[in-house]
């Protein structure tokens, strides 16, 4: 089931960057023939998704992987392909009627628990998992803008008290959302700060960065719940559409703009 | 001894955990109401608090569950349900999550608190949810039977619950059937449906003892027990559903749609809460007569009717 990348490649800085080039060309296409879908979040948080996926840092048959901000499904979609829960051939059939792959991530698919679409639950719903089943791992994954819920300070200050140890919280933190920057829609200061004065720890990585992910999901914790801030880049891989709010989704991308697009990415495999 | 629905619900369960280690209670600052400190004294473990967090709660509950829980999510039905809507159909409902949410002191009935805190809107919100049952019961006894049938099922539930202590109108061998009424007086002239307590008026003394009235206990809103409500009001061809709850979304639409589509057309009086909010009174007759709920009403429904 778990794919076993770590031996196939080695011109790269990280054995997971070729991966990560062919997961993001994976992703355009299933975005291009489908005819839309968020393309900016979830080329942010591809590689936080490989990372959980194809680092073997966790047993997946036994730890749980909440995406809490569903509309990145694309992004998982394309890895749980990858990783052989279910046949690539199914990709294109995207948000399509009658799809399993339904346009906010569902549970319905094959290697996903938890059915997210509406921001805000994901992180409850993963304290409620690390709570039940203290044994593993629970890793959830929200974005930054979803951080304007006022639910997930709920959950934060509920990990805490219940000293979820086995919690991680991975953060893409892109800096934008819809409208605009975060910043300017509703700003998150210092959200480091806020995590460790809930009694959370916080490491503060590069998203895009294999090592620096690795090394923060490896930390372990009894009493402490962990939150990993990704700073992450919107539509990174893509210049076009890097650190463009107006590429949180995507509808009918011009053929000229698939072809840009295809080339960027596949120079990188 | 007389005990109130709350209570019946806080024994019901503590019980239930004696002997079903996978119960837990997922609370939001309301055990004492709820009737459940001797389960979070007795079950620490089982019992987790929340505190004043309704959304967290629901979603917490649902992440519980899916660890092979069944879940009680306990609060007042004006905060859960009510707040937490949207996490309820999202991490609940749509996720097929164990959990048995509990709404107390619903209703005009049940509290002087006033309209912030009379849950006149349940029953709509949560029939109007897909892969959730919605049950309403008129006793301590239908409750604690209610409760351990849910206990036994995987399906998402919502348990509507009063606070005031209500006249027993079920004796200790009555077997609760989800999807199943019952019918707790045989008549010919007016079918009487309604759910929890409020349905006591239609056994009140005052009433007209001329006309022969079949009184229908829908405990089981949804599912809800069609083949007999229909078979009832094809016999007396009036109808008078009675629900302390608003009109709009209540059993009594519920009834008077199906019913349409099966073109079956009793004269019909829907004694509910008609578009308004509630307000504080400390007697509930006094309540139930200004919102036009109350037996003086019923009288004049029958009366009318007929």
């Amino acid at each position: 089931m778990h794919y076993t990348y770590l031996m196939l490649s080695f011109n790269k800085d990280h054995p997971l960057d070729q991966l990560s080039s062919e997961l993001r060309l994976d992703l355009l296409e299933i975005i291009y023939q489908s005819g839309g879908g968020h393309i900016g979040g979830s080329l942010s948080s591809i590689d936080l998704m490989t990372s959980v996926y194809f680092s073997q840092i966790f047993d997946l048959k036994k730890d749980h992987f909440i995406l809490s901000a569903g509309h990145l499904c694309t992004a998982l979609y394309v890895v749980l392909a990858k990783a052989g829960y279910f046949s690539p051939k199914l990709l294109p059939s995207y948000s399509s009627f009658g799809s399993l792959l339904q346009g906010h991530v569902s549970a319905q698919v094959p290697g996903v628990e938890y059915s997210s679409g509406s921001l805000g639950q994901g992180l409850s719903f993963a304290c409620g998992l690390a709570l039940g089943d203290r044994d593993n791992k629970t890793i959830c994954l929200t974005s930054d803008g979803e951080h304007q819920e006022g639910q997930i300070w709920e959950a934060v200050m509920f990990a805490k008290k219940y000293q979820l140890g086995n919690l991680i919280n991975i953060v893409d933190f892109n800096g934008y959302q819809i409208d605009g920057a975060v910043k300017d829609i509703m700003p998150l200061n210092d959200l480091a700060a806020k995590y460790i004065s809930f009694g959370w720890s916080v490491t503060t990585v590069d998203g895009h960065d294999f090592n620096q992910i690795f090394k923060a999901l490896k930390k372990e914790s009894v009493l402490y719940p962990h939150c990993i801030i990704a700073k992450t880049t919107l539509g990174k891989g893509i210049s076009y559409m890097e650190n463009n709010y107006n590429y949180h989704d995507v509808k009918n991308l011009s053929p000229d703009l698939y072809n840009q697009a295809l080339v960027q990415l596949r120079s990188k495999l | 001894m007389t005990i109130s629905i709350r209570q019946a619900f806080g024994e019901t369960l503590y019980n239930l955990a004696k002997t079903n280690r996978n119960i837990y209670v997922v609370d939001m600052d309301l055990k004492s109401s709820l009737c459940l400190n001797k389960f979070a004294q007795k079950y620490p473990r089982r019992f987790i608090e929340c505190g004043v967090a309704e959304n967290n709660a629901a979603a917490i509950a649902a992440g519980l569950a899916k660890t092979g829980k069944t879940v009680f999510l306990t609060s007042f039905a004006c905060f859960s349900p009510a707040i937490n809507w949207n996490t309820i159909k999202q991490s609940i409902a749509y996720n097929q999550a164990n959990v048995k949410i509990i709404g107390s002191h619903a209703g005009l009935l049940s509290t002087d608190l006033g309209a912030t805190h009379q849950m006149l809107e349940d029953v709509a919100l949560m029939s109007a949810m897909p892969n959730m049952e919605v049950f309403s019961p008129i006793d301590s006894i239908e409750t604690e039977k209610l409760i351990t049938t849910i206990s036994h099922s995987k399906t998402p539930a919502y348990v509507r619950l009063v606070r005031a202590t209500t006249p027993q109108v079920f004796d200790k061998k009555l077997t609760f059937t989800i999807g199943k009424s019952h019918i707790l007086k045989k008549g010919e002239d007016i079918t009487i449906v309604g759910h929890g307590p409020i349905l006591n008026q239609a056994f009140d003394s005052s009433l007209p003892k001329k006309v022969s009235l079949e009184i229908i206990n829908c405990s089981s809103i949804k599912p809800l027990d069609v083949a007999t409500i229909v078979k009832s009001v094809k016999k007396t061809k009036h109808l008078i559903c009675l629900e302390d709850h608003q009109k709009n979304g209540g059993l009594g639409q519920m009834i008077a749609s199906i019913l349409l589509e099966k073109n079956i057309h009793p004269k019909f009086v829907h004694l509910a809460v008609d578009n308004r909010f509630g307000q504080s009174g400390r007697d509930s007759k006094k309540l139930y007569d200004y919102y036009k709920i109350g037996v003086n009403n019923l009288i004049d429904a029958i009366n009318k009717i007929l």
